[in-house]
């Protein structure tokens, strides 16, 4: 059992900082990032082909995840331009269906070019005991990584003004505005941000599990659960609920079955929108 | 229960009543003619496909999906309840009316009706917590995405009753014409014909008043009296039913299969809103224009079966950012020679 909950936790991280990537896009400008899983797994691909060309794997992990930064950046640039122009509902559903476009064509192009590549970052070393649980190298390179992003967005967020001109613009656009606050300058690196979150989300998961060419609509829908639940536009919530939902994953996959597993989380999200629908710690605008 | 129904207003000035009725008779053959042309062309398309088997099937999809289309379009497009749950909802009538005939020897027909009223009163449901919990566009969107996914998990994971990976075989209907190579198609393009004959007669309707007045400025219609809670339950009810008998008919026709993937959410909801946002939301004949060329689009890529993801993906985020309303929409406001009023 200790054991099924530690893999939870190392799960959960995973989700956690997935979640954060999807929960940052959309408290900023309202875009619910559909493509968010495949944009991780394109980072995956680009660090499995340059590997495979011969690259050492610290410089392909590097370009790996500022290629997806890169990404977010010029879809940020481009296509989310005509949904920034609009306004409140209009702005949420063009959003989502346009970045549900993109989602199909990242998927489609790495399922045309690379249908069977996966991505497995293999870290040496004996496993080490932990509370009596003998846990692999790599889940626990994953979790310290993961726990360090985290607290350097939480102290990105608190402590550089930039961090804090970003919390104004989730806040109120038209206050941060007034207070001098360009919100499209904040969006684009923000969308860049997640990007890269998305490209660390791909690397740590390589370390416990293969990352294959055709994953990413499941990430999405992970980021998707845990954003919900952990409140859109949370960063504590994401990392709050990613936890709390993959120890509920693991110990249903371990005790019932993997269908019913997804199932719950699904049932889980639905359930969290219908009775609080801002989440474990969002605020209710 | 404070609905007003705008037809059977009490008191409305005498002549201003007379002027409407006259109208409305002169408008009667303008509302249908469309309907009737369209079926009349789509009657003759298996003249030049009925000898071969796989575009008769092609040929059954399309009609399949624009039946899909204009019951999405009651839901989504009239009162902009955001239901990515098209397939799971079709699916729920696909499956529950083939266990219906299959295991509990219910005759087909009425499986389907029955398949019907089920998926009419699940999505009635999705519709009721929607609107009582006051969710928004997002909100449904994700409720109803993770109910797809949901469906969809189930239909794998119960093997016993859906036949999981495999899928599942039919075999009530052998013999009728369902499992014949045209007449099917025949069997849906009534289905779609009496789709558009319903929705013309819905929007023509109290009902199709009120899901105006709401989708048009929903705050101004509750204050003059529409009860919005009911009408969006009732496009639910009526979209999800469409839906649910739609689906169950094509369990029924062909080879009488329907696997894992007949209902789920990548080849059904994505198909759907990619050719309504082609044809136009809210359009009376959109689903139909979707339907068709998507179907020969989907004829032209069968050997590029890879690329067709690629393929829908850029059309739709080609089609949202360029015509925001809808081919047909746009181009009639050309003809009218009227300003284009997307807001931006």
């Amino acid at each position: 059992m200790t054991a099924v909950i530690m893999d939870g936790i190392v799960l959960g991280l995973q989700f956690g900082i997935l979640g954060v990537g999807l929960t940052l896009v959309y408290g900023l400008g309202g875009v619910l990032n559909l493509a968010h899983g495949q944009m991780a797994v394109a980072g995956a691909m680009v660090i499995s082909r340059l590997t495979d060309g011969g690259m050492g794997t610290f410089l392909a992990v590097a370009i790996g995840i500022v290629a997806v930064g890169l990404l977010g950046m010029v879809i940020d640039l481009t296509l989310m331009k005509a949904v920034y122009g609009e306004e409140g509902e209009g702005r949420t559903l063009l959003g989502l269906l346009l970045m549900l476009g993109v989602g199909f064509i990242i998927d489609g192009v790495l399922e045309w070019r690379y249908p069977i590549e996966a991505l497995t970052l293999r870290v040496a070393g004996d496993p080490i005991d932990i509370l009596g649980v003998s846990m692999r190298r790599g889940s626990l390179v994953a979790s310290a990584i993961i726990l360090l992003v985290g607290a350097l967005l939480v102290a990105f967020f608190r402590l550089t003004t930039f961090g804090r001109a970003t919390r104004s613009v989730i806040q109120d656009e038209n206050g941060a505005r007034l207070v001098g606050v360009n919100p499209s300058v904040v969006r684009t690196s923000i969308f860049a941000l997640s990007g890269i979150l998305g490209g660390i989300v791909a690397v740590t998961r390589a370390m416990t599990t293969p990352v294959g060419s055709t994953d990413g609509i499941e990430l999405t829908i992970f980021a998707l659960i845990v954003a919900v639940v952990g409140g859109l536009g949370s960063v504590s919530g994401a990392f709050l609920a990613g936890i709390l939902l993959g120890i509920v994953s693991t110990v249903s996959a371990f005790y019932i079955g993997s269908y019913i597993t997804t199932i719950i989380l699904l049932v889980v999200c639905a359930v969290t929108i219908v009775i609080r629908p801002s989440g474990l710690l969002g605020v209710r605008s | 229960m404070t609905a007003v129904d705008p037809a059977a207003d009490p008191e409305p000035a005498a002549d201003h009543r007379m002027a409407a009725a006259a109208s409305v008779k002169n408008s009667i053959l303008g509302d249908f003619l469309p309907i009737t042309i369209v079926a009349g062309l789509l009657g003759l398309i298996p003249l030049k496909f009925m000898d071969s088997r796989s575009m008769m099937t092609v040929l059954i999809s399309g009609m399949l999906f624009a039946a899909y289309g204009i019951a999405f379009n009651i839901i989504f497009g009239s009162t902009g309840q955001l239901f990515l749950c098209v397939g799971a909802l079709a699916g729920i009538g696909g499956f529950s009316s083939a266990i219906m005939a299959d295991r509990l020897s219910v005759p087909w027909v009425l499986s389907i009706l029955l398949a019907g009223i089920i998926a009419s009163l699940v999505g009635g449901l999705l519709s009721w917590i929607a609107v009582t919990r006051s969710l928004d566009t997002i909100f449904i969107g994700i409720v109803t995405l993770a109910f797809s996914l949901s469906f969809e998990n189930f239909v794998l994971g119960k093997g016993d009753l859906t036949g999981g990976e495999d899928g599942l075989r039919v075999a009530a209907s052998k013999g009728s014409i369902m499992r014949e190579q045209v007449k099917p198609y025949y069997v849906f393009l009534a289905l779609v014909v009496v789709y558009l004959i319903f929705y013309r007669l819905l929007q023509r309707s109290h009902i199709g008043w009120a899901f105006k007045a709401l989708k048009d400025d929903e705050v101004a219609a509750e204050l003059a009296g529409v009860d919005v809670t009911k009408y969006r339950v009732y496009a639910g009810l009526i979209g999800s039913g469409m839906l649910g008998i739609a689906g169950a008919m094509f369990a029924h026709q062909g080879r009488g299969f329907i696997g894992s993937t007949t209902y789920a959410f990548g080849a059904v909801d994505v198909r759907v809103l990619v050719m309504l946002a082609f044809g136009g939301i809210g359009s009376l004949l959109g689903p139909i224009l979707g339907a068709i060329v998507f179907t020969v689009l989907d004829e032209l890529l069968d050997s590029q079966a890879q690329l067709r993801e690629v393929f829908y993906g850029i059309v739709t985020v080609f089609l949202f950012l360029a015509f925001r309303r809808g081919a047909i929409p746009s181009l009639s406001s050309l003809l009218k020679k009227k300003p284009s009023s997307r807001s931006r």
